[in-house]
């Protein structure tokens, strides 16, 4: 079961490569349901470990638990309509490749998600980058040479860092093998000093992915170069793992280390968040546009991760699931406004709600979404990283809630009025069924995640729970001890926050 | 569910169904199909908010909680979505589903033929959805829920109009300004939850309770609050939006921007009663705001020629009495002018519609006049909901208003702010309230016609679903008032209504208790107040013709009155210039300096990163060798593929 997630769309890539495209089509989208309908059974699977080579500690070993099935769940569902849209909309020539792409893709993020082995995770790790990289390499625009060799020195370089802690990692702390679960005691055993060195190693190849300020750039160039159907920027809000990769390992492997990095991660973030806000507000250009915002959301991201709170690390995971979904919708949506003007300039739309209401209804709600309008996907998560973070530094991130927040708002109502108020030069056709079909599971998915997000945390938080050390006595209280103390202050303990200092101006 | 007070919990889920049947299937629907559909949902929605007031009576514990299920987890953070049913939550939803149903019948003969039929009451319910969310909540996290919902209804209705840009702008305004109080709840979130560990309103009301009293946390929640409250609700510095929202359809304007979603800030303070009753510094400030508020909207009203915006910066005024109330610590008084604000605004604003209606989208009052002889219905409501807001004794405002006054003057709670000053602004601008109103009515109603001979002729009276809903909400406009007589002398219902559900048994907010002739001097200082604002308005408008002031009426005080005293002026130039340089200039550092300075990096820490790894032994390096010439033939590849293709 828990291999499957992975070999399915393996499978289904390797067999769509050289069919003609509708068939390929018809298997991508088959293989992408077959996927989406093992992922909603994954939280429950077992772990599954198959031995690799034992010599060296290294395992085939994957663990559905905790985060991982919530995010393949979300990035199986997105994956769903991009498929559709891939089958139809890439040229005869190219599509069965894209799809295969897309598949690889697939495969390979939900490898990420599921290895609960340090070298097996680096091995996911690159293996996502072949893709992404083929699909905007083979499939972009017209600066698709620049933008290709940006992300591949940020990625790479980023990665190599990586590497090299993980290489020094096994030796250092003594564990006998790259389990998790071997690892974890081993390395939090080890001093500060050295936790901090093999921190930044990880925090340089997590930070590019995130990204983070100012680490972005890559970003902004992948997304105005990719495919115009929007569908391999799909594929890329998919593979934001940096935040992940904090989560998931950095952070609990190596606590002292995080402990050690969180005022300056914090505040990378933070800007971030701001930075990404701010100048999407004055971009003419829907997916430069895109691109800013989602910067934005992965500053948002980084804040709770960094918050290093339970609050914000189980925000930042269920947020980076949701705007999967919110995201990778209106990267749909983009390539369905491409298709009936041809460009991506703001400038060329304007009224389309006349003659396309539905189409104006659907771009609004994601949108909202988007932009962390509550009762959305967005929202559960966005709030929680704030408030994860305003518990590890209240001043810092009230500027950064003011100012990604606002932000957002004039960002998202800019763009709905740019693109659909006022009058129109020339109508537009409303959606088509197709269309219909594709916007459906993202809708479905939004007031999902928005409207009951709960299960979805709860498995979070159990992987936060070891993350962050917090000691969960039968009661059902939370004890902590470092480094989660902030986490408990959040949680329980009132007293730590001394109630006059937060008034006059002393952080606590 | 066995409870029947737990069915108004059902209200939100009906309207959103009602929302989403005419948001869907809307244009297959024939009129005026969508306008029965969403009268008959909100006429439900009230007849459940009935039922669950009858239930609660005479209950010893009225209050019925109901969990709905879990939505937040982190830790020992837990956070469940529930709903509140209380005499606050209830009537607070008895007046958005009462006049929330009047305004849908109206509608229903107003919007007839408009080309967005179905899409306005799929809004119109989606706002009564949203709005119940914010008032049932139990927590502040679904109250943000509706009220963030209540703000992106009132966005589309705003710009319900959305091909004229005037329209659009007017919606984003104010959704932007709303969302910088949005921020302001979030940051009062954070805060409570850092304190109290939890966002269930009973429980932070009853940790803020615990905390020592005027402590400098509770005083920062209440700030932050605040600043929610006076974006929701259009005080100072925020009230920038409610002026240009009247671009919105009229029944809107009446229903979302008068009656009942701007006064979600006083709502928001009045529910969280015992902790502000902990804070004096922070109920000062809210009092304070309240005061200018309503001062400067009065001053702004004055020089509005445009029959809504009179109306609208009336509301913002009358919602600063509101706020001095739940300021000076009298929640239940605050309540009691939402009440009676809701049924003599609505009226004023549905008699405008009314107006506009018959006059063809005609909004400037200085081609009307007269027209009380053409629209009786109109003319008489009119002139009802005039009288009360202006505070003419015996009708539903002079209560409100005069109990407002009252405990201003008597508050012991903001003894050492200033109490008297802030009686004195609030009588001022009460005087100045029953100036403008009548301006406002003698304008329309009254003296002789300044319309065209071709507007004239057209001039009629409505139709009955729009004259019923005026006289339902003329006759609450005379005898609300009634259900919160002054306490001295008079039984009063309200106030031991609400107390329960305020302060309850957490804490009290005391008040002096002077003399019977004192209290009597003071109704008295509000009668001529309001009667001297009447005379000077009769004696200039009617007896003079407006002599006395024509000199002034293109004067710079009244153009600093009709620009609602330059706050747009001083903002554009202030902040949005400040923010959108800051934008422009982060847009461009970003694609000129981040882009290119990083580059040169990037590359020095791959060659480190390669330099490195032949110093590493063992599979991994393997590994990693065949990873990067694996990665070098891609790029080779790729780019050989792009240079083809």
């Amino acid at each position: 079961m828990t291999a499957a997630a992975i070999l399915i769309p393996l499978v289904a890539a390797i067999v769509a490569w050289r069919l003609p495209r509708r068939v390929a089509a018809v298997v991508a989208l088959v293989g992408t349901i077959a996927t989406f309908l093992v992922a909603t059974f994954l939280a429950g699977a077992p772990a599954l470990e198959i031995a690799w080579l034992p010599a060296l500690g290294i395992g085939f070993r994957l663990d559905p638990a905790g985060v991982s099935s919530v995010l393949i769940l979300a990035a199986s569902l997105t994956m769903i309509p991009t498929v559709l849209v891939a089958g139809r909309h890439v040229g005869e020539r190219d599509a069965p490749a894209f799809l295969a792409l897309l598949l690889v893709m697939q495969a390979s993020l939900n490898g990420l998600f599921l290895a609960s082995d340090l070298v097996l995770t680096y091995v996911f790790w690159e293996a996502t980058l072949i893709p992404s990289l083929l699909m905007l390499g083979l499939f972009g625009g017209d600066r698709r040479r620049g933008a290709v060799t940006k992300y591949l020195i940020y990625a790479v370089s980023g990665s190599f860092l990586m590497l090299a802690s993980i290489l020094a990692l096994r030796p250092l702390s003594g564990a006998e093998s790259y389990a998790f679960a071997d690892l974890l005691p081993a390395t939090r055993a080890l001093d500060p000093v050295t936790q901090a060195w093999l921190f930044a190693g990880f925090a340089a190849a997590f930070a590019v992915k995130l990204p983070l300020f100012p680490l972005h750039s890559w970003l902004i160039d992948f997304h105005r170069q990719n495919h115009p159907s929007g569908v391999a920027d799909v594929a890329g809000t998919l593979y934001k793992v940096g935040g992940f990769g904090f989560f998931a390992w950095a952070i609990p492997l190596l606590p002292a280390g995080a402990q050690a990095f969180q005022p300056w991660l914090l505040t990378l973030a933070a800007v971030t968040a701001v930075w990404g806000g701010l100048a999407a507000t004055q971009q003419k250009d829907l997916k430069s546009l895109m691109a800013y915002m989602s910067l934005s959301h992965m500053g948002l991201v980084g804040i709770g991760v960094f918050s290093l709170t339970a609050a914000g690390m189980n925000g930042a995971m269920i947020l980076l699931a949701a705007q999967m979904l919110s995201t990778g919708g209106l990267f749909l949506l983009s390539g369905m406004l491409h298709r009936r003007r041809d460009t991506f300039e703001l400038d060329a739309f304007g009224g389309l709600a006349k003659s396309a209401p539905a189409l104006a209804a659907v771009t609004l709600l994601v949108l909202f979404a988007a932009i962390g309008v509550p009762g959305l996907s967005n929202f559960p998560g966005e709030f929680m990283s704030l408030m994860g973070g305003y518990a590890a530094s209240p001043w810092l991130i009230s500027f950064a809630a003011l100012g990604s927040v606002v932000a957002a708002g004039v960002y998202g109502v800019n763009t709905y009025q740019r693109l659909y108020q006022g009058r129109a030069r020339e109508g537009t056709r409303d959606l088509n069924g197709l269309e219909v079909l594709v916007i459906a599971p993202i809708l479905a998915g939004i007031l999902w995640l928005g409207l009951a997000p709960a299960p979805q945390i709860a498995r979070i938080d159990a992987a936060t729970v070891v993350a962050l050390e917090l000691e969960v006595d039968t009661t059902g209280e939370t004890t902590g001890q470092t480094p989660a103390g902030a986490a408990e202050r959040l949680a329980n303990d009132q007293e730590a926050i001394p109630a006059p200092d937060l008034a006059l101006g002393g952080e606590p | 569910m066995s409870d029947p007070a737990a069915w108004i919990a059902l209200v939100p889920a009906i309207a959103l169904a009602g929302a989403l049947i005419n948001g869907l299937f809307g244009r297959s629907f024939r009129e005026p199909f969508p306008g029965v559909l969403a009268t008959v949902v909100a006429a439900t929605g009230f007849v459940l908010s009935f039922v669950a007031f009858v239930a609660l009576q005479g209950r010893e514990q009225a209050h019925v909680a109901l969990e709905l299920w879990p939505y937040l987890q982190a830790g020992s953070f837990d956070l469940s979505l529930g709903v509140m049913v209380d005499p606050l939550s209830v009537l607070m939803m008895l007046v958005i589903t009462g006049v929330g149903t009047l305004i849908h019948l109206y509608s229903v003969g107003y919007m007839h033929g408009d080309a967005g039929y179905s899409r306005y009451f799929s809004f119109l319910n989606l706002f009564i959805a949203a709005m119940s969310v914010l008032v049932l909540a139990d927590s502040f996290m679904l109250m943000f829920v509706g009220w963030e919902g209540v703000g992106v209804s009132s966005f589309l209705l705003i710009g319900f109009w959305y091909q004229t840009k005037a329209n659009a702008d007017a919606a984003r305004k104010a959704f932007i300004v709303n969302r910088i109080g949005d921020v302001g709840f979030l940051l009062a979130m954070f805060l409570m939850v850092a304190t109290f560990g939890t966002l269930n309103i009973a429980e932070v009301n009853a940790g803020a309770v615990g905390l020592a009293f005027g402590s400098g946390t509770l005083a920062l929640i209440g700030l932050f609050l605040l600043v929610a409250a006076a974006g929701k609700s259009a005080q100072l510095p925020l009230q920038v939006w409610l002026p240009d929202a009247m671009a919105g359809p009229t029944p809107v304007s009446a229903l979302i921007h008068a009656a009942t979603m701007v006064t979600a800030g006083v709502y928001l303070i009045a529910r969280t009663a015992p902790l502000f009753s902990m804070t004096p510094l922070a109920s000062a400030v809210v009092a304070w705001v309240g005061a200018l508020t309503a001062l400067v909207a009065a001053l702004a009203a004055l020089g509005q020629t445009d029959i809504k915006k009179i109306l609208a910066y009336s509301t913002i005024s009358q919602l600063g009495y509101m706020f001095v109330a739940v300021g000076v610590g009298a929640y239940w008084v605050a309540i009691f002018h939402v009440f009676t604000h809701a049924f003599f605004k609505a009226l004023l604003f549905l008699g405008s519609g009314s107006v506009i209606h018959a006059l063809g989208g005609e909004q400037d009052i200085r081609r009307m006049g007269g027209l009380g002889a053409k629209m009786r219905i109109t003319g008489t409501t009119s002139l009802i909901a005039t009288l009360a807001i202006a505070g003419v004794p015996l009708l539903s405002g002079f209560f409100s208003k005069d109990a407002i006054l009252a405990h201003a003057f008597t508050s012991i709670h903001l003894d050492g702010y200033g109490t008297y000053g802030l009686y004195g602004v609030l009588l001022l601008t009460a005087a100045l309230t029953a100036f403008y109103m009548f301006r406002w009515y003698y304008g329309i109603f009254g003296g002789t016609s300044r319309m065209t001979a071709k507007a004239a002729a057209n001039v009629h009276e409505s139709p009955a679903t729009m004259t019923v809903p005026l006289m339902v909400l003329a006759f609450f406009a005379v005898f609300a008032g009634y259900l919160g007589l002054p306490e001295f002398a008079f039984p009063n219902w309200i106030a031991h209504w609400l107390e329960p559900a305020t302060l309850g048994e957490l804490t009290e907010v005391p008040f002096r208790h002077p003399a019977a002739w004192v209290e009597w001097m003071l109704i008295l200082a509000s009668i001529v107040a309001a009667g001297a604002g009447l005379a000077l308005g009769w004696w200039i408008y009617a007896a003079r013709k407006g002599a006395p002031i024509r000199g002034l009426a293109e004067g710079p005080l009244a153009r600093l009155s009709r620009s609602g005293l330059g706050f747009d002026a001083a903002y554009r130039a202030l902040f949005i210039g400040g923010a959108e340089g800051t934008a422009s200039g982060v847009a461009v550092l970003d694609r000129d300096l981040v882009d290119r300075g990083l580059l040169g990096l990037g590359t020095a820490l791959t060659f480190f990163g390669r330099l490195s790894a032949r110093l590493q032994s063992g599979f991994v390096r393997a590994y990693a060798l065949a990873m990067f010439v694996g990665v070098g033939v891609l790029v080779i590849l790729v780019a050989w593929m792009g240079v083809r293709a």
